[in-house]
């Protein structure tokens, strides 16, 4: 049962991977990128990562994909703009890559013995919230640190570059007589 | 194992017909009637059935008539297939985040453990929370599918405002799971037995900021700016017509019915009466043998938890129906310069109180 | 002075409609900046929630048990068994004002004909009796009307009038939108608010 889940879902995520590179329009690709998103959370799901899989699915399907679509509408971008596909060196480069990628994981693949895939062993020592923020802030409070910091900086870098200069007189805001705020 | 399965469907089907059967058109009902009482008028009561009009009710007959017999409309240049699907999008994580939301407690009926909730996630809060968020997707593209200027508008402006309360949505909760120490909605409702551990007592501030930013993500008035009908026709689901319109309709007073339900769950008690243990109501009900009793008792507290709902729907009708919409600066205003501060600043007291 | 009228003259005010002691200004707040209890927004929601709930509570109560002899808060008519009293200033189908005897005020002088914006209405004028001008033939075609009231504002003779008749006023045929004089004719008591109500505004109380 949870083998036949687990191929559902992987062909599901392999085939809107592939939809995402493929589909010419930038919302298809968008869209698609969600499914993957979504079907990987369901593949956390069944290796009883239940956290992992909800923040997989606020996280980026939930936030980060609603921010692509909302560029990718407020741009309008159409289908005639996508020219990357041309440049062939290009298109070498990322094949190679994705050939070599497959490579290394067939070989770990094969290493291990193919067992990979464990169903519901240890599922409440790991999967639960309680767990993970354990680990989180106890064995790897460093990187937790590091990347939390990494991110503030990222969010000051963001606030200055959308801040108006005060200086700026041609910048100032526009007041209307009678409205505030 | 059969019994498992008994109870499992038991409670979908429960679910299902109290929120599709029940909630979905008796609200469409309540939103026009309601409306039209606060306002001195009439309201709908035409529709009727060898004379009979029961206050209206039948208008819902009547209206899921002709939205079935309606033409289903794509319009030129549409995407086809996100045109469709975008109703659907809006509508299953609807249906679906109530199945975490538990409507009762645990019982023993003949040596059977019963646990009144379809699934007792151990990441409970976090899988409404992302299921909420696909939502967002139907917004999003049935706007931008529809090949209009105003859905499109429309789509940007839900896709802006339902990811900026969403980040806001998830900070005002973690006041109460930092009270309660956990995500799971039954854990967080079994501690709430005493009257006095109630959330609205531990987080005040936390209910206010949650139920706004709950209303906002649903995008209902005073936060309609997605679907505003005086400036952009009727927003994101301008172009559609027949079932696919009344899927969006649908999920939204789905959502009204699941955010009454955390609202409920989170912040007055779940299931319990106040003053009222379970262990008092077991013994209230002991004339009818161990499991009459357990029988009663969950009829008692599916019955309480179902008002409070219903209480909570009735208030988010009643705010919908009071104020006037916000301006689209202002909605973003509220929500970065007020509500996410606002949290924090609940996130940072409740930590000085509860964890010492 | 030739008499112009079967109804009793009276002095108005020009000022449309209303008495001369309720002609004050209201107060109006002008200082949109909002105090701090206010910008806490919470409790004037709440404010607000407890006015629409009193106006539910009240007319719930009023739904279950029917208040006799008060006034009703529900303002709502139930259109087809009901009907509203229309106000003097609602400008429905012209009509042509009769004296008492039953002949047409209207002495064919082609105002209205000219003003009309939508060349709505034809007159054919004859004499009688060799001094009184009448319109032998007064086509008013209402498909083209477009209700404005010039009409009955350059009418010297108060002959023509925008009625209170809002019902009947579409067809399915456009021919049978073409009123002759017979179907307009219509006595002054039927229109005398109109009349009494023009005389105020257009500031025909002179006459």
């Amino acid at each position: 049962m949870q083998l036949l889940i687990f191929y559902i879902l992987a062909f599901g995520a392999v085939i809107s991977a592939l939809l995402m590179v493929t589909s010419k329009k930038p919302v298809s690709s968008a869209m698609s990128l969600i499914a993957t998103m979504v079907f990987l959370a369901g593949l956390y799901v069944l290796l009883d990562a239940h956290l992992i899989a909800a923040l997989q699915l606020i996280v980026y399907a939930g936030a980060i994909m609603v921010l692509f679509l909302f560029v990718i509408m407020l741009l309008n971008v159409d289908e005639k703009e996508g020219r990357m596909a041309g440049n062939t060196i290009l298109l070498q480069f990322g094949a190679i890559l994705a050939i070599g990628l497959v490579f290394i994981m067939m070989v770990s693949l094969v290493k291990s013995g193919g067992t990979l895939l464990v169903f519901g062993e240890g599922a409440d020592q790991f999967g639960t919230t309680k767990a993970v923020g354990k680990l989180l802030f106890t064995e790897y409070l460093l990187p937790f640190e590091i990347a939390s910091v990494l991110l503030l900086a990222a969010i000051v870098g963001a606030v200055i570059l959308a801040k108006r200069r005060i200086d700026d007189p041609d910048q100032k805001e526009r007041i209307i007589p009678g409205h505030k705020g | 194992m059969l019994a498992d399965m008994i109870e499992s469907i038991a409670k979908i089907l429960f679910i299902f017909g109290m929120n599709i059967g029940f909630f979905a058109p008796v609200l469409g009902w309540v939103e026009r009637k309601q409306s039209a009482v606060m306002q001195d008028r009439i309201g709908a009561n035409r529709a009727d059935i060898f004379g009979f009009t029961v206050i209206g009710l039948f208008h819902s007959i009547a209206d899921a008539i002709k939205v079935l017999t309606k033409e289903d409309f794509i319009p030129t240049g549409a995407n086809k297939f996100f045109h469709t699907a975008a109703p659907f999008i809006s509508l299953v994580p609807a249906i679906v985040t109530f199945c975490v939301i538990p409507f009762g407690g645990r019982y023993t009926l003949f040596g059977h453990d019963v646990n009144l909730v379809i699934s007792d996630l151990d990441v409970g809060l976090l899988f409404i929370f992302a299921f909420s968020s696909l939502a967002t997707y139907g917004a999003v593209l049935g706007g931008w599918s529809s090949n209009n200027n105003w859905s499109l508008i429309g789509g940007l402006r839900a896709s802006a405002q339902m990811l900026s309360y969403e980040v806001a949505m998830g900070l005002t909760i973690i006041g109460v799971l930092m009270v309660y120490g956990s995500l799971k909605l039954t854990e967080i409702g079994v501690m709430q037995e005493n009257f006095f551990r109630w959330g609205i007592f531990m987080q005040p501030l936390g209910f206010v900021l949650f139920l706004t930013c709950a209303i906002a993500e649903n995008k209902r008035a005073p936060f309609d700016v997605p679907e505003a009908e005086s400036e952009i026709v009727a927003g994101y689901f301008t172009e559609y017509s027949g079932m696919k319109f009344v899927m969006f309709w649908m999920g939204e007073f789905l959502e009204i019915v699941t955010i009454s339900g955390i609202v409920t769950t989170l912040f007055f008690g779940a299931w319990h009466l106040p003053f009222i243990t379970d262990q008092m109501l077991l013994s209230f009900f002991q004339f009818a043998g161990s499991n009459g009793a357990s029988i009663l008792a969950m009829l008692v507290n599916i019955a309480t938890f179902f008002i409070k709902v219903i209480f909570f729907i009735w208030m988010q009708m009643t705010i919908r129906w009071t104020l006037p919409r916000f301006r689209y600066d202002q909605v973003m205003k509220l929500c970065w310069k007020m509500i996410l501060p606002l949290s924090l600043i609940n996130i940072f007291i409740t930590g000085l109180v509860f964890l010492r | 002075m030739n008499k112009m009228t079967d109804i009793d003259q009276k002095k108005c005010h020009p000022m449309v409609g209303v008495p001369i002691e309720k002609l004050r200004p209201k107060q109006v707040r002008k200082n949109l900046e909002l105090t701090l209890w206010e910008s806490l927004y919470i409790f004037e929601i709440i404010r607000g929630m407890y006015i629409t709930t009193r106006h539910f509570v009240l007319n719930m109560i009023g739904f279950v048990f029917k208040p006799k002899g008060q006034k009703r808060r529900i303002f709502t008519v139930y259109y087809p068994e009901e009907k509203v009293t229309i106000p003097a200033a609602y400008r429905g189908r012209p009509v042509l004002v009769t004296w008492k005897n039953g002949k047409e005020k209207c002495v064919a002088c082609g105002l209205c004909e000219k003003i009309c914006p939508a060349n709505a209405i034809m007159i054919v004028a004859e004499e009688r009796d060799g001094s009184d001008r009448y319109p032998s033939a007064y086509t008013l075609d209402m498909s083209r009307c477009v209700y404005c009231g010039y009409c009955e504002e350059v009418c010297p003779k108060e002959a023509i009038v925008m009625s209170a008749e809002y019902q009947g006023l579409a067809e399915r045929d456009r021919s049978k939108m073409i009123y002759s004089k017979e179907q307009l004719l219509r006595s002054e008591e039927s229109v005398k608010d109109r009349i009494e109500y023009i005389r105020r505004i257009y500031s025909k109380c002179s006459y």
